[in-house]
């Protein structure tokens, strides 16, 4: 059994096991809710239930008064749904964040291209109207045979509302993504719910921005940079860089090589890490947040930064960009975790909020 | 629901409201001359609006709360003294550790208090006025419910009459003492980096967990409740910390080498101190937490590691000497207890030899240095004792001319060496503990050369003259043979014994 819990005032969605703390849910999933001790001592976690009823949990009568109790506060790191929710937390609502309601869909594969020797394109066609859904948010899709569901980002811009590209790499001992790659055909019928996530172009704040993608990372910076340079009004300059391992590994380079050549605001920005000979790769060798610096000289201030790809690339690009004095509140990021990334290894202080 | 909800303001509105939104633009003063010290140390702020309020909580609200934890913490005390609290502790000996925190760590509140309602006014951005203003009034009620939580003990006990006064004067006080000064005569920037960072966000659990630990297994509801009310406002201390130090760092590039120093410099100071803690731990206490050796390994090594990691992002690396702090877990609070013990005679609690048992849970937690260096030293002086020549130690050390703690901690590589530096400035030779403080004292020689040193003080007879009765006696007022000496045979234990028989 487990309870959906919305959190106001941003919007955002956790389902909370039997047994799970609402923090815990929270973290897992990747929405930040502010805590310090962890264990009900400190109060810094105090959320206060809108709807629905939940547990006090292991709460110390000083970190949560009476009263507040009454009132309906909860402390997020001990306290227990016992049923759906809504609740408020001290975080902000972010305004370019434009709520659209998550829905669930049945859509028909109408396309699969092999983009590398890892990587396929699939292209699925929603039943009825089309979602609705910011460029660099997600779907959950629902793989026949395997328990769950599996997040992939939206790789087409969303003037396109009724057919989605997902961009899918195969993960070695995956299921949901090996089924993809090897049962998958089209015409097939999938399930799928969206749209997820926080990961979207800040259009409110007018600074220049750098796009860092890693792998098929690439997906959610392609919708978004579509979207962007669709739009007549937009000024800013765009950089995306894109780091594969070689020739073979990096997709759609001719797509942005043209998009380069058509926007004089947009550079594209190739880097392979390990080239074969056979590549006769001219361009940056490197990890991608290498060719970043080499680009930028190491200054990186007075930009706005988007990193979607695998966790030591995304790792990589923070320290990169702090190090060139661009900071937290300026960085935004998509995580591709898989099962073989675990648990997020290692201890974390509570320095940074969400990078 | 959506409709009703947008109607109420929410967290980040009404703090804008109650807080940010009373600040206003100067128009017929300089700005420098309103906040004269937020330049002075050389650290770079461009703008006030980056700051990130470290929490959201207003001040009718701060009233709201505070006054409803005083009344449960009230009542709590209420009890205990009713129900004699003070015979449901473990063991009398335990009480050395009260006396050790309303002596050395509660003046430190009280410092702490007229510390933030110092710097929080020199601050342009209003909302770290605000944020040092509640943590201000944060510590003074710290002090107040540390002395009410402990007053009920002194009712019964000795060495806990004249703190304050004590504070001031008696030879190992001067070393918070002198650490808290040091803090509270730097600028703003310098005071919240030392102390909301590197005290109370680095260095907080290896302080109040050991004490409020220690108090829960050995009897002492007063002071755990206390503990528990104080960590209800300790985590606004620490978010306040956290924010300080990147809001610094993401300001201005020139301030991370300044910061680098502070961190180089509080982290070492604050590693001193805790000397008194990790004793504490290891030797004062009849039902043990941890060893200081495993809470240094949790609460710095792995949960500061992961923080220094994080901040190599800033360009900040790990403090300078950390390694040696690594080192000196296994040493220091052995060290640290046998200074104690040996000038047993000028403290305001008991000391005593570890019983055969506790010495066994030493050597468990310490096999690499209890047996072999520590063991056979308090055996040593058991047999003393038992001989009836329970040893006093009646020469003067050298001090600090920093950390003010004597010359008797070893070497990071050689543990049968004392570790000795020293440097001549103006002509006069300083001496210091470690390489650590003599890099601190070479940063800012002005400063340290002022140090008001115990041992030099009584040297020069400023303290009482040149008897060490009178000194202890009259200029410390420590009772002899009332707050002092050894555990066995003290008033302390023939008390105990004499209520114990009569229930």
């Amino acid at each position: 059994m487990s309870y959906q819990v919305t959190i106001e005032p941003t919007g955002e969605i956790v389902e909370v096991e039997e047994g799970q703390t609402l923090l815990d849910a929270a973290l897992r999933q990747g929405v930040w809710l502010p805590f310090a001790c962890g264990h009900g001592t400190c109060g810094t976690c105090k959320v206060q239930v809108l709807e629905g009823e939940a547990e006090v949990g292991d709460a110390s009568p000083f970190a949560l008064l009476d009263m507040e109790r009454d009132e309906g506060y909860r402390l997020a790191c001990c306290c227990h749904p016992e049923s759906d929710l809504v609740i408020e937390a001290d975080v902000d609502e972010d305004p370019d964040f434009a709520g659209h309601p998550v829905q669930d869909w049945s859509a028909t594969v109408s396309a699969i291209t092999e983009l590398t020797p890892t990587i396929r394109e699939i292209r699925l066609r929603l039943d009825g109207e089309g979602m609705a859904f910011q460029a660099g948010q997600y779907i959950n899709l629902r793989v026949p045979g395997v328990e769950g569901t599996r997040a992939f980002s939206i790789a087409s811009k969303p003037a396109e509302s009724g057919e989605l590209a997902l961009h899918i790499r195969k993960v070695e001992g995956g299921a949901a993504t090996t089924w993809l790659h090897e049962q998958l055909e089209e015409g097939q019928r999938l399930a799928l719910s969206g749209p997820y996530g926080q990961f979207f172009v800040r259009k409110s704040d007018p600074k220049d921005v750098i796009f860092i993608a890693g792998g098929s990372g690439l997906s959610s910076p392609e919708s978004m940079i579509l979207d962007l340079l669709a739009d007549p009004e937009d000024t800013r300059r765009i950089t995306l860089f894109q780091g594969a391992r070689n020739l073979a590994e990096l997709y759609h380079r001719e797509r942005f090589e043209r998009l380069a050549a058509e926007h004089e605001r947009f550079t594209y920005m190739p880097a392979l890490n390990a080239p074969l000979d056979d590549d006769a790769w001219d361009g940056f060798v490197g990890f991608v947040h290498d060719a970043a610096i080499a680009h930028f000289e190491g200054r990186f201030s007075e930009h706005k930064a988007y990193l979607c790809g695998p966790p030591p690339m995304i790792d990589a690009a923070i320290t990169a960009l702090m190090q060139g004095r661009l900071f937290e509140r300026d960085i935004h990021m998509e995580r591709f975790l898989t099962a073989a990334d675990g648990a997020e290894g290692g201890q974390r202080s509570a320095l940074f909020k969400r990078i | 629901m959506n409709a009703k909800t947008s109607k109420r303001l929410n967290m980040k509105e009404r703090y804008r409201i109650m807080t940010r939104d009373l600040g206003w633009e100067p128009s017929y003063q300089r700005y420098e001359d309103i906040f004269p010290q937020e330049g002075f140390e050389g650290i770079k702020i461009t703008d006030w609006d980056q700051w990130e309020d470290p929490f959201r909580l207003t001040m009718d609200n701060y009233w709201k709360f505070q006054a409803e934890k005083e009344r449960k913490l009230y009542a709590i005390f209420d009890a205990v003294s009713q129900n004699n609290g003070q015979m449901k502790i473990s063991d009398p000996r335990y009480l050395n550790a009260v006396k050790l925190f309303i002596t050395a760590v509660t003046p430190l509140e009280y410092n702490a208090y007229k510390g933030y309602a110092r710097v929080g006014r020199q601050f342009g951005g209003v909302g770290a006025r605000i944020a040092c203003q509640m943590q201000s009034i944060d510590e003074l009620r710290h002090t107040q419910t540390q002395i009410h939580a402990m007053s009920h003990y002194n009712k019964y006990f000795g060495g806990m009459h004249d703190f304050p006064h004590m504070f001031d004067r008696v030879w190992y006080l001067s070393v918070p003492k002198s650490f808290f000064e040091d803090a509270s005569t730097a600028g703003p920037f310098e005071f919240l980096t030392a102390i909301s960072f590197s005290f109370e966000y680095v260095l907080t659990n290896l302080l109040f967990l050991p004490f409020m630990s220690g108090a829960a297994y050995n009897g002492d509801m007063n002071t755990v409740t206390f503990g528990f009310s104080a960590q209800s406002d300790e985590a606004r201390h620490m978010t306040l910390g956290l924010e300080i130090i990147k809001f610094i760092l993401e300001q201005h590039e020139d301030n991370v080498p300044i910061i680098q120093q502070w961190l180089d410099k509080w982290l070492w100071r604050g590693y001193r101190l805790l000397s008194i803690v990790g004793m504490m731990m290891d030797y004062m206490l009849p039902n043990k937490v941890m060893s200081w050796a495993e809470a240094w390994t949790m609460y710095y090594e792995e949960a500061g590691g992961a923080l220094f990691k994080e901040l190599e992002r800033y360009g900040i690396r790990p403090p300078k000497y950390a390694d040696q702090t690594v080192i000196g877990k296994d040493h220091v609070s052995h060290q640290a207890w046998f200074i104690f013990y040996q000038y047993g005679h000028a403290t305001a609690f008991n000391t005593w030899v570890p019983t055969a048992k506790e010495m066994d849970w030493l050597s468990e937690k310490y096999p690499d240095t209890f047996d072999r260096l520590y063991r056979p030293r308090f055996e040593l002086l058991a047999e003393k004792a038992a001989r009836g020549e329970r040893f006093y130690n009646n020469t003067l050390p050298q001090l600090c001319q920093v950390c003010q703690i004597p010359l008797a901690i070893t070497e990071p590589d050689d543990d049968t060496l004392l570790s000795h530096r020293d440097t001549v400035h103006d002509g006069e030779r300083y001496h210091f503990c470690s390489e650590g403080c003599r890099d601190i004292f070479h940063h800012e020689p002005e400063k340290y050369v002022q140090a008001w040193l115990p041992v030099h003080q009584i040297l020069q007879g400023n303290c009482g003259g040149a008897d060490m009765e009178k000194v202890i006696g009259d200029y410390y007022r420590i009772e002899m043979g009332e707050d002092n000496l050894d555990f066995e045979g003290s008033a302390e234990q023939r008390r105990w014994a004499a209520w114990k028989q009569a229930v």
